[in-house]
């Protein structure tokens, strides 16, 4: 019991019941009366020019009450820095993931057929699908624009110097893979016209001040004609900081005159953004006794092909990249690479855990290549009752001693009673 | 489009009459019918958010097909949250030990606790963790969900052992 009214009391959450007896509303529990279902159909190419849509025999699908392509959007490309994503394909696709239309119709399975009888003509591109190879600028993704289209440089000390008074020097590349947030809940978004001519967009978002300000300049709209509202959201995880359905539906309400409803499938879930993949450079140079003296990181980020938050993830990511160690001398080189592969996005500790894991096996390598105990060689580095990061940012707190410690306790406690593994 | 059949079926305790296209899951045909604490979140059997009991048995509605349930017995997580003893005080207790985050897999996670427990669960973590194996929870970690479970089969147990003494 805690001696506070509030401090260390556990306070259950006012919807917890309501969630238990699934009383709580998601998007997907909306229904409008009059409602239309919208379903979009894909690319059928990683990179490929557009020669025309047909979507004249969608049109004449039983249940269809409109179809929208790129001609439709009022300003089709989008991004909160950069705007280089399109609402919907127009001359090319960029990814297999682009959508080409969006089709309304009575029922979501009418919708569907309708989708797959678009026809679309292309001349395929050559895709460009790996991050280094990107870098050599022979197939470009995005016209005018080299692929590297983002470097984030940081310095701090001479890691020239650090290198040059070095007893030891250890090397190690790592990359980790694309991974989906995977929420429970998948996309959905709704819209509807209330009678004063105001648009209502509801979806299943963690940022809808965001999507306002990126859906205002898309559909070219006066702020006092667009709502945007969020229900219940069934998890996120970063995955739902990015506009995708929502300007879809709203075209095809203002189109159609008609509420639109689109809930995305568990396939189509994978089309929204992923943690980007890092490739990962670490060589670092040490004294005989474990001190570290210099640190220098190369990172390659695959952004699929669009920046979205690619390059705020890729900053944040190469703040934290040299890891929680005393280092005089750092330097890191990052690289935000445009591809034809699917979209990076925010996903929970935003670029962070790929570094952590990094510049973690990097530690364990050193300390193995030393001859040195792992605990012992984090202890003497560590910022352990002080430190001065990568930025040169002062960190006095004891926070990294009482959580390391208690990290290794909490070790011991778990493997003490468990058998020794079997070399 | 097919022609849709009348499926007759007692959903909660009561008794309906609902029309199903031959090809229909129950996941839809309930959800249509405003039984939306049925969630959907992968409509191919993976991740769990649609159990249902049937027959006093926990399904996955998503791959059952509508047609099959003529004349049987469905219970939602709105239904089995009502009822003494089990459901009322598991759903108690997923409120006290905070087992739901984002809420969108405790429909199906408290359908395959009141299953667990009505069949004699023990209060037994590692017999919960296999009960639940088939619900994904992408929040939570399991911990307080395995943690609302086991509490409920405790106090259930206490209470029938009072009940003994008696």
């Amino acid at each position: 019991m805690s001696e506070y009214q509030v401090l260390g009391v556990r306070t259950p959450r006012t919807d917890a019941l309501l969630e238990a007896s699934g009383q709580v509303v998601y998007g997907a529990d909306i229904v409008y009366p009059d409602m239309l279902y919208a379903a979009a159909r894909y690319s059928d190419y990683a990179h490929a020019r557009i020669l025309s849509v047909d979507v004249s025999e969608a049109e004449r699908s039983p249940g269809v009450r409109g179809v929208i392509t790129a001609k439709d959007v009022p300003v089709n490309r989008f991004g909160y820095k950069f705007q280089d994503q399109p609402v919907l394909a127009d001359y090319k696709v960029y990814c297999k993931q682009d959508a080409i239309a969006v089709v309304a119709a009575d029922t979501e399975a009418q919708a569907q057929l309708a989708a797959e009888k678009i026809r679309v003509e292309y001349e395929p591109l050559t895709p460009v699908l790996d991050p280094v190879e990107a870098m050599k600028d022979e197939v470009l993704v995005q016209e005018g624009s080299s692929n590297v289209v983002a470097h984030i440089k940081l310095r701090k000390g001479d890691v020239g110097a650090g290198f040059a008074a070095a007893d030891k020097i250890v090397e190690e590349e790592l990359s980790t893979q694309k991974v989906e947030h995977v929420p429970l809940e998948p996309h959905v978004a709704l819209s509807e016209l209330r009678p004063d001519g105001q648009l209502v967009i509801t979806t299943s978002t963690s940022r809808a001040f965001a999507y306002i300000t990126q859906l205002l300049k898309i559909l070219r709209m006066d702020m006092t004609r667009l709502r945007v509202l969020t229900p219940a959201v069934g998890g996120a995880f970063g995955g739902k900081n990015d506009v995708s359905l929502e300007p879809w539906v709203a075209l095809l309400t203002l189109k159609t005159g008609r509420p639109v409803k689109m809930v995305f499938s568990r396939k189509e879930e994978f089309f929204t953004t992923l943690r980007h993949p890092y490739r990962m450079k670490y060589k670092t140079g040490l004294k005989r006794d474990g001190a570290i003296l210099a640190r220098k990181i190369e990172i390659i980020s695959d952004s699929g092909p669009y920046v979205c938050l690619g390059k705020d993830t890729l900053t944040k990511a190469s703040v934290h990249a040299a890891g929680p160690y005393n280092i005089p001398n750092i330097s890191v080189d990052s690289y935000l690479v445009y591809t034809n592969s699917a979209l990076g996005g925010a996903m929970r500790g935003f670029g962070v855990p790929q570094v952590a894991f990094a510049h973690e096996v990097h530690t364990d390598t050193i300390a193995h290549e030393l001859g040195m105990d792992p605990v012992e060689f984090r202890r003497k580095n560590l910022f352990y009752d002080r430190g001065e990061a990568a930025t040169g940012q002062l960190l006095d707190s004891r926070a990294m001693r009482a959580t390391f410690e208690r990290a290794l306790e909490l070790e011991k406690k778990s493997n003490e009673g468990r058998e020794e593994p079997r070399a | 489009m097919s022609e849709k059949v009348a499926v007759s079926l007692k959903i909660n305790g009561k008794e309906v009459t609902l029309l199903a296209a031959p090809e229909q899951n129950l996941l839809r045909l309930l959800r249509e019918n405003g039984y939306v604490e049925v969630k959907c979140g992968c409509e191919e059997g993976d991740c769990g958010t649609c159990t249902v009991l049937l027959d006093g048995l926990s399904v996955k509605s998503c791959v059952t097909p509508a047609c099959a349930c003529e004349g049987r017995e469905v219970w939602t997580a709105a239904g089995v949250s009502r009822q003494e003893r089990i459901g009322r005080l598991l759903r108690d207790n997923f409120a006290k030990y905070g087992a739901s985050q984002c809420g969108f897999c405790t429909p199906g996670m408290m359908v395959t606790g009141v299953n667990y427990l009505m069949n004699n669960g023990v209060p037994d973590r590692q017999a919960i963790r296999a009960a639940i194996s088939g619900n994904l929870c992408r929040c939570t970690g399991y911990k307080k969900i395995i943690d609302a479970i086991y509490h409920t089969a405790q106090e259930l147990r206490r209470e029938t052992a009072g009940e003994g003494m008696l």
